[in-house]
């Protein structure tokens, strides 16, 4: 070894401090880091600031004004902001309900097909939530399916269906929300060890006593944190109380922020002001989700998890197969089945024995330049979009939880801050700050992108940190005592160990991005139209046809990436 | 010299937690940091490799100055020329065996034949070459281990650091792993600091042990020493078991609570360091003869002290049996062959060179 190592050690006396160049650039990539991170959170948030104190429009000349605050107290606002609370509580307690109860049956009872219903609710966890709407407003709007079967074939006229109400909006909320509840619950019933289970058989107890005495209470904070988790996607969900309410005029804060910009007489301070209380809602809830994690780290997970007894169904075998298929089946295979016939009608109809059947909406996307243009957008922006995304939390994880330069802290803050800004906030913070911003960004695909990574940057950080905090920090320090520099570290042991959850970051941020509407919507223009807004275009010009065409092959190409990225990167499914 | 430290200081914020330690290790010895864990010892391991800046002293390896941060001088881990097995082993997952050992020898550009001979000598000495290709979740604690020592010596360090390598073994494994660490070290004579807060550890393996508490160094000494003549009684009690009475100087002769007088050694050392004073005793150095066939009084043997007692518990542990003998006012802890009834009266015969006198400061 003497003779391969060049033993550069200082004599005694030389000045200033040894820095290698390895060093120097982990320094550089820091500093970039930060600041990158910095301006683009920053920016849109204080953009909404500096709006919801201004008068006149983004650009504008205006003044100075506090009016936009005192009008969050009309009553217009208030009912909004009562509406969305109460959606998004209700909401949550049924999707906690539902997503916990299949959960429980798949993994904790004798039920014969958990491996079918896991996959169907993984698929469901990424069937876009604009898509689900839609497709049940054809079912459930007053000329839908539903009422034609109803009038039509069954001759009932006393009692017909419409969508377009609160109920309708938690209905569909709760179908998009349950795959969400069922992954949250999922982790915390595999893991929890048997023995919990095994001591309250041994004193007496029934197998569903077990259930609720032992079980469920041990799950409490695990249910109480999804619980808030769920609450913060349904206040902060844009399509569905969109798509729904606003034809039905039922207004949630997201909603009405949006009609205060889209549609004239239009309010961008009033709407910059409603953008922040809706993020001081978010931030409140994610601060106490915080909480309930950090104090609920029940020893419940052993490690060495001992398999639990399997509960027999029994009687209850029947209302287990309702309870999981009816899901799949109202919240996945329905709304698809529904989609593609529509997409292959001429004029909509609900009977299918009158239907004029035709491919034109499909070849009309084919030969259309802006829907291909919108698929090719989508394509960059979720491709390589992801790798920005990916990149920044990458670095953000590594140098909060590794290197900690001057600073850190606060990185660590600032990283997280997106969480709690809804995407339409999102979008209608840039809207604000490029306005006012040197660089030509409105009106662009880069303005998408940062907008999506801003928005995304906290899940991809979360993933990647999640691994690195238990990467033992002696298998780097093994490295440099062998030899390696800081740099090498990192390229040689580091990356290798957590890619892995690089690549399932990737996936997370790949997929979210394809189907993210929420933070675009305020923000495209027509070269820079994604798949997502395409589908919500033709909807708002009723037309059915062409909007479910092109959601069958976005949601088409969502599965078909899922499979191919989960094929490609086994690594990615553990995440 | 090959690893010599001078006043190293440690500072995290405003906590020192090593206090001006010094301490010098040549060529092939093997040097012994000892202590309760928080004492210090880790840190200043990881000072010697580099992983911690220090923030005050010097530390030399190879006659070359690796760390002074008066003088901005702070040579990294990778330029230090050290091997070193962590207490976690630090096996990379994402490698083999053989990678893992190679690590130190590929980083710096060794051609690859070159490579795979070195790897598999250092393989061959801790016979480990059949398992080249495994994947360190096909291994055990104990080959892990191994795997873990190969690296460290593989590319011929000038200085080898041992964090506590064999706290994640079981009983067997680490004493035969102990003699083989101690084997490797002398065939390769170089320098080597191994940390452990098992006395039994530093005491069999060191050519000399350090001994250090709440930063500073206790006591620095070959095993032997340590364990016969330890400085105080920190030492006394953390390095083997004893019993210790508290005693007090009556003009020329040292007497316990009671009056009993003691001849005791080390008087002179103990009374330099002030504060109250103890008469330390180890078990095994104690002979308890039956009261029956004792010789009746006080011996006038100034080399030998004969005190009177009571059997109080015993605790049957195969080898031996531990009594605590309620004597001179106190309970002494004595290793026996004999079996005693609780109650029964003896006598204990112990040599004034085993009748340590340490201080307790106050």
């Amino acid at each position: 070894m003497t003779d391969t190592i060049t033993a550069g050690t200082d004599q005694l006396g030389t000045p200033g401090q040894r820095r290698t160049a390895p060093d120097r650039v982990l320094q550089a990539v820091y500093y970039a880091t930060f600041i990158i991170i910095l301006l683009l959170v920053t920016i849109p948030i204080a953009a909404l600031v500096f709006g919801s104190f201004r008068t006149a429009p983004p650009g504008a000349v205006g003044e100075w004004t506090i009016q936009n605050y005192l009008n969050l107290f009309s009553g217009g606002v208030l009912s909004s902001m009562v509406t969305t609370l109460w959606i998004g509580l209700l909401s949550s307690v049924l999707c906690i309900i539902i997503g916990t109860t299949i959960a429980l049956i798949v993994h904790r009872t004798d039920f014969k097909y958990g491996k079918l219903i896991t996959a169907f609710v993984g698929l469901a966890f990424y069937f876009p939530s604009f898509i689900l709407a839609m497709a049940w407003i054809i079912i459930g709007a007053p000329g839908g399916v539903i009422n034609a079967v109803l009038r039509d074939v069954l001759g009932i006229t006393g009692i017909a269906s419409d969508i377009y109400t609160a109920a309708g909006i938690v209905f569909v909320m709760v179908l998009h929300q349950v795959p969400f509840v069922y992954l949250t619950m999922r982790g915390p019933i595999i893991g929890m060890d048997g023995i919990y289970e095994e001591a309250a058989r041994t004193s007496g107890a029934k197998p569903f006593a077990v259930l609720y005495r032992v079980t469920l209470p041990l799950l409490g904070y695990s249910l109480l944190s999804s619980f808030i988790l769920t609450f913060i996607i349904t206040i902060e969900q844009f399509a569905i109380p969109a798509l729904i309410g606003i034809p039905g005029h039922v207004h949630m804060l997201a909603t009405q922020l949006y009609l205060l910009v889209r549609f004239t007489p239009a309010d961008y301070g009033l709407a910059a002001s409603i953008g922040l209380m809706l993020s001081v809602i978010t931030g409140i809830a994610i601060w106490a989700q915080r909480r309930v994690t950090k104090t609920g780290r029940l020893t419940t997970i052993t490690g060495k998890a001992g398999r639990a007894a399997l509960i027999p169904l029994g009687k209850w075998k029947w209302p287990a197969y309702v309870v999981c298929f009816g899901f799949v089946i109202l919240g996945l295979l329905l709304p698809m089945v529904i989609l593609v016939y529509t997409s292959l009608l001429k004029w909509f109809t609900a009977n299918p024995m009158n239907g004029m059947y035709t491919t034109r909406n499909y070849v009309f996307i084919w030969e259309s330049a802006s829907t291909l243009s919108a698929f090719w957008n989508t394509l960059i922006v979720s491709g390589v979009g992801a790798i920005f995304g990916v990149l920044l939390g990458l670095f953000a994880s590594y140098f909060t939880l590794r290197l900690k330069p001057t600073g850190y802290r606060f990185l660590d803050f600032i990283v997280t801050l997106p969480f709690g800004v809804p995407g339409i906030v999102m979008g209608l913070g840039l809207l604000w700050a490029y306005a006012y911003l040197p660089i030509p960004l409105y009106g662009t695909l880069a303005v998408i992108i940062i907008a999506f990574v801003t928005r995304f940057l906290p899940y991809a950080s979360e993933t990647i940190g999640g691994q690195m905090v238990q990467i033992d920090k002696s298998l780097e320090e093994a490295a440099w005592v062998g030899g390696a520099t800081r740099l090498q570290g990192v390229g040689r042991i580091l990356l290798p160990i957590i890619s892995p959850s690089v690549q399932g970051a990737y996936f997370l941020l790949f997929m979210a991005f394809f189907r993210e509407i929420s933070s675009a919507i305020l923000l495209y223009t027509g070269a820079t139209s994604v798949v997502s807004i395409s589908i919500w275009a033709f909807f708002e010009q009723a037309n059915w046809g062409l909007a479910s065409s092109l959601s069958v092959i976005a949601t088409l190409i969502i599965f078909i990436a899922m499979s191919l990225i989960l094929w490609l990167m086994p690594a990615a499914r553990k995440s | 010299m090959s690893i010599s430290v001078q006043n190293l200081v440690k500072k995290y914020g405003s906590l020192t937690v090593v206090h001006g330690v010094s301490f010098d290790v040549e060529k092939g010895e093997f040097l012994s940091l000892l202590g309760p864990s928080g004492c210090g010892k880790t840190t200043s391991l990881r000072c010697i490799a580099g992983l911690e800046e220090s923030n005050g002293g010097v530390i030399k390896i190879d006659d070359k100055i690796v760390s002074a941060p008066t003088q901005g001088i702070m040579t990294p881990p990778h330029e230090r020329q050290i091997g070193m097995v962590f207490q976690s082993y630090a096996i990379w997952p994402h490698m083999t065996v053989g990678q893992n050992v190679g690590f130190p020898l590929t980083i710096r550009k060794m051609p690859k034949a070159q490579v795979q001979k070195e790897v598999d000598e250092a393989l061959e000495i801790v016979n480990m070459r059949a398992l080249k290709d495994r994947h360190p979740s096909q291994l055990s604690g104990g080959q892990q281990q191994r795997v873990a020592l190969a690296r460290a010596i593989v590319g011929k360090p000038k200085v080898l650091l041992f964090d506590e390598p064999l706290s994640n073994l079981d009983a067997k494994l680490r004493e035969s792993t102990r003699s083989e660490i101690r084997r490797l070290q002398r065939e390769l004579d170089v320098a080597a600091v191994y940390v452990t807060h098992d006395q039994e550890e530093a005491l069999s393996m060191s050519d000399r042990v350090i001994v250090m508490n709440l930063g500073h160094i206790m006591q620095e000494g070959s095993p032997r020493d340590l364990y016969r003549k330890p400085a105080n009684r920190f030492v006394g009690d953390f390095v083997g078991r004893a019993s210790f009475i508290d005693v007090k100087r009556d003009g020329e002769v040292w007497t316990t609570e009671d009056g009993t007088r003691l001849n005791v050694a080390g008087a002179k050392l103990a009374q330099a360091s002030g504060g109250r004073h103890q008469a330390m005793l180890r078990p095994e150095a104690i002979e308890l003869i039956e009261a029956s066939v004792a010789p009746a009084g006080t011996s006038t043997d100034p080399e030998v002290n004969l005190i009177p007692g009571t059997i109080g518990e015993g605790h049957y542990l195969g080898a031996y049996t531990e009594y605590m003998v309620k004597a001179a006012g106190s309970h002494i802890k004595v290793h026996s062959l004999a079996d005693l009834a609780p109650g029964a009266p003896v006598m204990m015969r112990f040599a004034r060179l085993d009748t340590r006198l340490v201080a307790v400061p106050e």
